[in-house]
């Protein structure tokens, strides 16, 4: 339930605001999460690039071996992203996938909380499968290799480096408080009480 | 990239087009503004159950992210998604609406997520107001000011209750930053100044409607609302639903809290009040509707005592808010020029007299008013500031203060002892 506000009154009572109906949902969380999936994946990485990062300077045997975890790790995007999309946002979701596990050894709230915050609900499993096969794919590779690439090809990465408005601004938390005038009566009439009798 | 040195409004650049070929256009343009998809904040209820608190931190986890993209982004980008995103307009008018206020009966849950959360979106809405007022980032990053000025009224960047929102969410400790934003916004635009003009009506008729509630009346709303002679009986403060009376002492004690960061955060809006005779209406709704309303919190019968306490500490505040607001009232626009020493003295010092005599009927408010601010020390500093002041007045308005003390029981305080002892 809404509180009773002044800025509320003046909102529906006065002319001196653009009136908008604010019940009108404009974005659900559905929506919402589409919309960033379709970001995410005009961002600088993509799956091509994981494929060939992962397969490059690698003998016959190991390419195999990667080119597997790939092919699980596309599956298991397949069972978060939902089997009712195209390839294109299967990759993108291994790409969110390897971006998000590739300095990771198990599936922490932290992971959790970001799969579900791009894809909504997903199949945990789905997340096991998903930073077990990225871990084994970064394994053969050098730490530092694999995170310059991600470094390198990742715009989300490269934009968190820039500077923000407002960040030598000294903000504070303080709220207004009550503060009243006088007690309540009746601790004081209280006391008068006990001392009469 | 824009050109620099050269106000945003007047640049143009050139970037690649939908089809990849390169294009001219203003700085200023809506194609240029990304399609990002705000999403509303949405207000967490008191009983929510742990998949509506998910969903809440969802909502405030993408508000955040977006924000923090926004406030990341270079000043011509950043315009252009405020100028041309109505998401983003949405999602922040949201904020302003929903936020909780400390004075809120009820509070979000204590979850430490909730809570984390709504600190971190609490500062990042702040930023992001903060930057749509600045008109001059840097020495770069610039608008030119009249059209800074028609931009955000014309888009409603800002209006007076956004402006009364911000006050109240973030005036308590941020009151000096506040004060160059809403100062710079009514520079810059002075068609705010004709807004708060035509809002003030709007504050004094939610006082009426409190005392029409509440089925009181004063001088002023019966003058705009005359009761109907069929009209059927109101109720009163004592027989009105418990709900509906808990609703009035939050309705007040949001309203004078949010009239008072204003005037505190904002001095120049005081004139403006003043003239629409704001210290009159608000002293005549203070004598009518504070005794009955404390008499309604003490007699009506609440199951839950600890609710009582809480209206009673509420309608105190309120009292303590609208008493200080037209000490505020006074002082800045009869008192500073006084201490100032600006011409016309004897004029503003005429005016403040005309004030506190116009004090004398309502009792209570004097009172209440003189042990917070002491009357005999405004009258002292006439006698010191201005040697021609007639004493005979000042004598009459300070019977009055002892009289509203005497007829309300109340001991005369010390300072109005402490003055008639020395004149």
């Amino acid at each position: 339930m809404s509180h009773p506000r002044l800025t509320g009154a003046l909102r529906s009572f006065s002319n001196v605001c653009k009136k908008e109906d604010f019940t009108e949902q404009r974005y659900d969380l559905k929506t919402k999460r589409l919309k960033r999936q379709e970001l995410f994946a005009k961002e600088g990485l993509t799956w091509q690039k994981i494929v060939h990062f992962c397969s490059e300077h690698q003998d016959r045997a190991k390419q195999q071996a990667a080119s597997q975890e790939l092919k699980s790790l596309l599956l298991a995007a397949k069972q978060i992203v939902g089997a009712d999309h195209g390839q294109e946002a299967i990759e993108s979701a291994a790409v969110f996938l390897f971006e998000t596990f590739h300095n990771k050894d198990h599936v922490g709230t932290e992971e959790t909380r970001s799969i579900r915050q791009m894809f909504g609900p997903f199949p945990s499993v789905a997340a096991e499968t998903s930073c077990n096969c990225v871990a084994r794919l970064v394994a053969p590779l050098e730490n530092s290799n694999v995170e310059d690439f991600i470094q390198t090809h990742s715009s989300h990465h490269n934009s968190k480096r820039g500077s923000s408005f407002g960040r030598n601004i000294v903000f504070s938390y303080d709220c207004y408080t009550l503060d009243p005038l006088e007690d309540f009566p009746s601790s004081s009439s209280h006391k008068d009480m006990s001392l009469d009798m | 990239m824009a050109s620099a040195r050269v106000p945003l409004d007047e640049q143009v650049v050139t970037e690649p087009g939908p089809v990849g070929k390169e294009r001219t256009l203003p700085a200023l343009h809506p194609e240029r503004k990304e399609d990002r998809c705000f999403v509303p904040y949405k207000l967490l209820v008191e009983d929510a159950s742990p998949a509506e608190v998910e969903e809440f931190l969802e909502y405030v986890r993408f508000i955040i992210e977006d924000l923090e993209w926004l406030l990341a982004l270079p000043h011509d980008k950043f315009w252009c998604q405020v100028l041309f995103d109505e998401s983003l307009q949405m999602c922040l008018e949201s904020y302003l609406r929903h936020a909780p206020r400390s004075l809120d009966i009820t509070v979000l849950p204590s979850s430490p997520a909730v809570a984390e959360m709504q600190r971190s979106i609490h500062k990042t809405i702040f930023l992001t107001f903060l930057r749509m007022a600045t008109h001059k980032e840097s020495k770069e990053n610039f608008f030119t000011p009249s059209v800074f000025g028609e931009i955000i009224y014309e888009n409603f960047l800002f209006d007076i209750p956004k402006i009364l929102d911000l006050c109240v969410l973030f005036g308590k400790g941020n009151g000096h930053l506040l004060h160059k934003m809403i100062d710079n916004i009514f520079t810059q635009q002075p068609s705010y100044y004709s807004d708060l003009e035509e809002t003030v009506p709007t504050v004094l008729r939610v006082f009426d409607s409190i005392l029409d509630k509440c089925g009181l009346q004063c001088e002023g709303a019966t003058a705009i609302e005359p009761l109907r002679l069929t009209a059927h009986k109101q109720p009163t403060a004592m027989s009105m639903e418990q709900q509906d009376f808990v609703d009035i002492l939050l309705y007040l004690s949001d309203s004078t809290t949010t009239i008072h960061a204003f005037m505190d955060i904002f001095p120049a809006a005081c004139t403006t009040f003043l003239s629409h005779g704001f210290l009159g209406r608000l002293t005549l709704f203070y004598e009518a509707a504070v005794p009955d309303l404390e008499r309604a919190v003490r007699k009506r019968n609440f199951d839950d005592k600890g609710l009582q306490e809480d209206l009673w500490r509420r309608l105190s505040h309120s009292c303590r808010k609208m008493v200080e607001s037209a000490h505020l009232l006074l002082h800045h626009t009869c008192l500073q020029p006084i201490l100032e020493g600006k011409e016309n003295m004897q004029t503003f010092a005429e005016e403040l007299l005309q004030h506190f005599t116009s004090f004398l009927p309502e009792k209570r408010f004097l009172a209440d008013y003189n042990e917070q601010f002491p009357i005999t020390d405004d009258i002292s500093l006439l006698h010191q500031a201005i040697p021609v002041i007639d004493e005979t007045r000042t004598s009459y308005i300070l019977q009055g203060v002892e009289s509203a003390h005497d007829s309300l029981g109340r001991g005369r305080p010390q300072s109005l002892v402490q003055f008639r002892a020395f004149s």
